[in-house]
């Protein structure tokens, strides 16, 4: 399973991709929307202003693949599946989209057949047909293009050599019998494939094209909106594709004319516009607020507007247990003891933007399993056990680690109250800041990373945790680059247990064991889990229709449903 | 005069090819590798070893300077292949992390930035004039000692400071002006004023300081020399010899000082921009070395290289069309 | 001063009292020859502004070196945390009025952490005195010498020393400054800065010294030990430098508010000296987010930075003028 890492992410908290399990299961991130309600029915028309600070990665979907562009696709393109709306009772839940229903699997689980909806266009008028799917499917075997998911490369069967249709030519492992009906062959079963073809990049385009930057600044439209103005780091602006019909569409009710991203807004200027509410910025939705705009809120006027999600994505601090003295279990316990997660919270923009987790699973994940191994008086910290442990480990007078952070304000500030922690007990932690471009990259090499850095991880889909703790304790997944086992734990047990609960059917079961071994795993404190991020966000008055999407926006507001309760304000 | 130019255009794109090659040499000596930026989430070594030998980064360094300056005048391309990024001239580089020409992202802010330079080198040079001929001509009165303590103020002020204080007061205490942002002139020029005075005088308080200093120095200078005593000594009354005979050298000086604070003020901008979170080349500066984006942070420096360049230039030749003496020289 | 590099320029006006253009750049002081230091602090005591700037600069002085002391007593480290001091459910923000002001934080807290700002401020005027004295000797070391040797020998060396001198002043200096700063390692930043601002700086020091020297070259005194077989070196050192005292005095007390604020420009833009090590320009960076609900949090830095560089802004003034008046006399 791949990795999801959290970066600085626009309107969401955090990277991850929407790769749901079907059916139940997860626990909705729930919503809890103030009284100004945001969950009334939108009227037609008007255009709906999003305001945030970085530009998307990529307008193809291709290439990007993080919460804030996920859901940003979610307007323009469509795939086979895709997840339910924010408004949906499992907004986890994979539904169709392009195909009539979800997939037909062989009996060996090796054979997937789709079959399209009647009436699919591209924004040209061109019918979208089982070709078009299968082309833009295969791109993400491109070396170049295809640098988003990964899961279609991995699960789907594909000619050793194969490197995407600009220059390899056909995938043979994709079968289009007629238009349509599209039939996929895996390399092993995988039960959830609905999922992997919900994919941002198994959106369909026209044959031949998308070629090497040819999508940089353009959009094949397939889903209700088109792209209408591009100036890259400033603005994005889409119109109606009018060629897109919503009798195909159970998903994306597309309420407004159109949309407007403003970009590269100072996140300050962001709050000022959106505690001012002037002009159409009542029809704007940003991403979650600064800690300092909080205070700002608390007027009645302005209370009302508030809008709350959970987080689904743990920050953590991992211990190189490769590293002395982090190799021995009871070193790293007492830093587990020792951590003041208050004071991290705090940092952090206080309780309202975070909360304290003392698993690594969080609640709002399916799998999740409530218990704190170091426990302490509102999780300030055991002073007291931690320096006993380091006694027994010899190292009464403390010693020195490096810890890597990223050179970003919060990071910094949760770093320097690790540091604070520490000091408590003897251990000087020597901070080394990394810069944001090359952060992951740095700590995800071993031989660069030093003895404990901080991170995060947000699950790939929320209705179960395993891609929670494969990735990141499963010892044979331990990488010269881009590794995310950052503790390096290589933990017999732990693999077997991996093994074990990645074998069984019944997902419930092996939620519930997932759960257990997060207990057993944090027994060795390979990592310290330290928080959870919230969302707290600022609509406009006249926004409606925002529920959240753990898939589909990592928490964060889903722009399918969005609408504006009356299209003439603004 | 030609022949003058020529000259002074000529050293001013030697500077210049200075200033691409020490930009270029810091950052090829300090920075960290691009290739490993661009190579993003999915890297491997061979991925990275692509990109290096697609982008030219293998080559020594002097090839690579070569096509970096051959590309400001004629343009050139990143990679090949289907990968391949078009960079049109003048290509002050390629920022790979938000696919975009560096010059295509500078002229996009450059209107922000340049309502603020203009604007604040306007309210500098009135602010500045009036107070320094205000102080010359009352010297030694209680108005002196007053300009003088306010300039002293007024350059020791740190302008992010100012900023923060004017904030607070005129937006949240009195809330007479907007939170700025960048609003077109001809969207709506009350709320454009309203939103750049801010920003205006924060980035002119320092020069309006030193300029009102000059002046006054300048024109209690030439008002004793004696060819200002002559006309006096003729009899002419006191603003004529002022406008004759003071006004003219005493503020030429000025001029020169003006190009090249004018040209200047991209650094200033940074800090004005930033406070102010106004989407201008400076805060987009600001914004790349956050982000290592270096590219950008080399496209700016030597933007702002090419604009003290050329005012220079430009200041030694409006100076020769003013000041007689130069000329002769010249 | 503010950070950009035409205040540096300014403050050369400033220095040079008059017109400070390329084609004619005045000498400050040219002729203060042998008027006595004793004289010099004769005058400047009857100075009310330059005594009180000195007043602060001596204050600010022994706050830094006794930083540890001020602390012990105030009861707070810079790095401490104080959860009880920041209401966690307002995005941490300062309990009480005035950023928290309180009998056990004398500055009130930074949001977020909790910690004291007047323990932060305390250590934060030592990286701002350290830094910008430190760049100041470097650069009137550099000036100095260079000026001298350019200024006495002439010809070729005077040519490559005056190319390289308007080479860095037509260089866009805080910019280039931030882009080095970015690109290198963050190790050790305070030599960083100060080997970097003083790159930067030392031409316009080095540019004056130059010209007092090319005139002091050709009188009489230098003349004699010339014909004394006195070497070169001794020349420059023994005769010309101690006649240049009183300009290199006064422009390097010019030149510290510069310094001063370009070390805090520079760690307002995050280039600076590396948190959690405090700084003022750091401090005041991060009070913006804050200016709204938090003004006390850029006030007690921004006034402390404020005060500084005025400080040293009127005290090299007076000097200047001080020095001026006894050579016109």
């Amino acid at each position: 399973m791949k990795h999801h890492r959290i970066t600085t992410a626009v309107i969401a908290v955090a990277t991850t991709f929407a790769l749901a399990a079907c059916g139940g299961g997860g626990q909705n991130p729930s919503a809890s929307s103030g009284a100004g309600g945001f969950d009334a029915e939108p009227a037609e028309g008007g255009t709906v202003h999003v305001l945030q600070n970085a530009d998307f990665s990529y307008l193809d979907p291709a290439r990007g693949w993080d919460g804030g562009v996920n859901n940003f696709y979610r307007l323009v393109y469509r795939q086979l599946t895709t997840s339910a709306p924010g408004s949906a009772d499992d907004p986890t839940a994979i539904v169709p989209d392009l195909a009539e229903s979800l997939g037909e699997v062989s009996d060996d689980g090796l054979t997937w057949t789709y079959t399209l909806k009647d009436g699919l266009k591209f924004e040209n008028g061109d019918p979208i047909t089982s070709a078009e799917v299968k082309f833009g499917v295969s791109r993400a075997w491109d070396p170049e293009v295809g640098i988003g998911s990964p899961y279609l490369k991995q699960v789907i069967d594909a000619p050793e050599d194969y490197e995407g249709p600009y220059k390899t030519g056909d995938l043979p492992t994709i079968e289009t019998p007629d238009e349509k009906t599209i039939v996929f062959h895996l390399k092993k079963p995988f039960p959830e494939f609905d999922a992997v073809v919900s994919q941002v990049n198994a959106t369909p385009f026209p044959e031949g094209s998308g070629a090497g930057d040819e999508f940089i600044h353009e959009i094949v439209a397939s889903g209700p909106y088109k792209l209408a103005e591009y100036v890259p780091g400033s603005t994005i602006k889409l119109t109606r594709n009018e060629s897109w019909d919503a009798a195909t569409d159970e998903v994306r009710a597309a309420k407004p004319d159109g949309w407007e991203f403003t970009i590269g807004l100072d996140p300050a200027t962001i709050d000022e516009r959106l505690i001012a509410g002037q002009g159409t910025d009542v029809n704007a939705i940003a991403g979650i607020i600064q800690p300092a705009t909080l205070p700002r809120l608390q007027t009645p006027r302005l209370q009302e507007r508030v809008l709350q999600f959970d987080g689904i994505c743990t920050t953590y601090m991992g211990l190189n247990t490769t590293k002395k003295p982090l190799d021995d279990v009871r070193v790293r316990q007492a830093i587990s003891y020792a951590i003041d997660r208050s004071a991290i919270v705090n940092a952090s923009g206080g309780t309202q933007l975070g909360a304290q987790s003392t698993t690594i699973i969080p609640p709002a994940v399916a799998g999740h399993k409530d218990f704190d191994l170091y426990p302490s008086e509102g999780g300030t910290g055991d002073v007291e056990a931690a320096k006993k442990l380091l006694d027994e480990a010899g190292l009464s007078d403390g010693f020195t680690l490096t810890l890597d952070i990223r050179s970003q304000e919060s990071m910094q500030a949760q770093a320097e109250s690790v540091q604070q922690s520490l000091e408590r007990i003897g251990i000087t932690v020597e901070l080394n800041l990394i810069d944001t471009s090359t952060y992951y990259e740095t700590i995800g090499t071993p031989s660069q990373q030093h003895d404990a850095a901080i991170t995060g991880w947000c699950p790939d889909w929320a209705s179960s945790a395993a891609t929670f703790i494969p990735p990141l304790f499963d010892g044979r997944n331990i990488y010269e680059k881009g590794n995310n086992n950052l503790a390096q734990l290589n933990d017999d047990d732990v693999n077997a247990r991996i093994d074990e609960i990645g074998a069984m059917t019944d997902i419930a079961a092996a939620n519930e064991q997932w759960g257990a071994l997060d207990e057993e795993i944090l027994e060795l404190a390979p990592i310290v889990p330290l928080m959870v991020a919230k969302t707290v966000l600022l609509p406009g008055e006249n926004v409606t229709g925002l529920y959240s999407s753990a898939n589909a926006a990592s928490g964060g507001i889903d722009y399918v449903g969005v609408g504006l309760k009356d299209p003439e304000k603004g | 005069m030609p022949r003058f130019l020529i000259t002074r255009v000529a050293s001013g794109l030697g500077v210049l090819l200075l200033v691409c090659l020490f930009t270029y040499l810091v950052f090829f000596a300090l920075s960290p590798d691009p290739a490993v930026q661009i190579c993003g989430k999915n890297c491997t070594p061979e991925v990275i070893d692509q990109i290096r030998g697609n982008l030219g980064l293998d080559q020594p360094f002097w090839t690579q300077f070569f096509h970096f300056v051959v590309g400001i005048f004629a343009g050139r391309t990143y990679g090949e292949g289907v990968g391949a990024v078009e960079c049109a001239a003048p290509c002050l580089g390629y920022s790979f992390q938000s696919s975009q020409a560096v010059w295509d992202m500078i002229i996009q802010r450059l209107p922000v930035s340049a309502t603020i330079a203009v604007g604040a080198a306007v309210l500098w040079l009135l602010a500045g004039l009036a107070g320094g001929l205000l102080s010359a001509v009352k010297e030694g009165t209680f108005l002196d000692r007053f300009t003088t303590g306010l300039t002293l103020t007024s350059m020791s002020i740190p302008n992010y400071v100012l900023a923060l204080v004017l904030q607070y007061v005129l937006v949240v205490k009195l809330q007479w002006l907007p939170f700025p942002q960048a609003v077109a002139f001809a969207d709506d020029p009350g709320q454009w004023f309203a939103n750049f005075v801010m920003p205006w005088i924060v980035l002119a308080v320092g020069y309006a300081a030193a300029y009102t200093r000059l002046t006054r120095a300048n024109v209690l200078d030439v008002l004793r020399e004696n060819y200002v005593r002559t006309a006096y000594a003729k009899g002419l009354a006191q603003p004529l010899v002022w406008r004759r005979h003071a006004l003219r050298p005493a503020l030429t000086p000025i001029v020169t000082i003006f190009g090249m604070d004018f040209a200047g003020l991209l650094g200033g901008a940074l800090i004005t921009e930033t406070v102010f979170g106004i989407n201008g080349v400076g805060k987009m500066a600001a914004d790349s070395i956050a982000r290592n984006d270096q590219p950008v942070i080399m496209g700016v420096t030597l933007l702002a290289g090419f604009l003290v360049v050329v005012g220079n230039i430009v200041v030694d030749v409006v100076y020769t069309a003013i000041d007689p003496r130069v000329r002769v020289n010249a | 001063m503010t950070s950009t590099p035409t205040d540096l320029t300014a403050a050369q006006a400033v220095a040079a009292g008059s017109g400070d253009t390329p084609e004619a750049p005045a000498a400050p002081a040219a002729g203060a020859l042998r008027a006595g230091a004793g004289g010099t602090w004769q005058a400047l005591r009857r100075d009310v502004g330059a005594m009180l700037g000195l007043g602060y600069i001596v204050l600010v002085t022994l706050v830094a070196i006794f930083a540890p002391v001020l602390t012990a007593i105030s009861g707070w480290t810079p790095y401490e945390f104080d959860q009880t001091a920041i209401d966690p459910n307002l995005g941490g923000m300062p309990i009480g009025p005035w950023g928290g002001v309180s009998a056990e934080h004398w500055f009130g807290v930074e949001p977020g952490s909790g910690r004291d700002i007047f323990a932060r401020i305390v250590y934060g005027a030592r990286v701002s005195m350290s830094i910008a004295l430190s760049a100041t000797a470097l650069t009137t070391v550099l000036g100095v010498s260079l000026g001298l040797v350019a200024g006495y020998f002439g010809g070729r060396v005077d040519l490559v020393i005056s190319r390289v001198m308007d080479f860095l002043m037509a260089f866009p200096a805080l910019i280039f400054m931030i882009a080095v700063l970015s690109a290198l390692p963050a190790g050790n930043r305070s030599t960083l800065l100060v080997v970097v601002i003083s790159v930067f700086g030392w031409p316009y020091l080095a540019r004056i010294v130059r010209g007092q020297t090319m005139s002091l070259a050709q009188r009489e005194f230098v003349e004699a030990a010339r014909a004394a077989g006195a070497s070169g070196t001794r020349i420059v050192f023994r005769e010309i430098l101690p006649n240049l005292r009183s300009t290199i005095i006064v422009m390097a007390t010019l030149a510290v508010p510069g310094y001063v604020g370009t070390e805090a420009g520079l760690s307002f833009l995050g280039v600076g000296v590396v948190p959690p090590e405090p700084s003022w320009g750091q401090m005041i960076a991060a009070s913006v987010k804050w200016y709204a609900v938090d003004p006390a949090y850029f006030v007690f830095p921004g006034v402390f930075l404020f005060l500084l560089v005025l400080s040293f802004t009127v005290l090299g003034d007076r000097l200047r003028a001080v020095v001026d008046a006894q050579e016109g006399r």
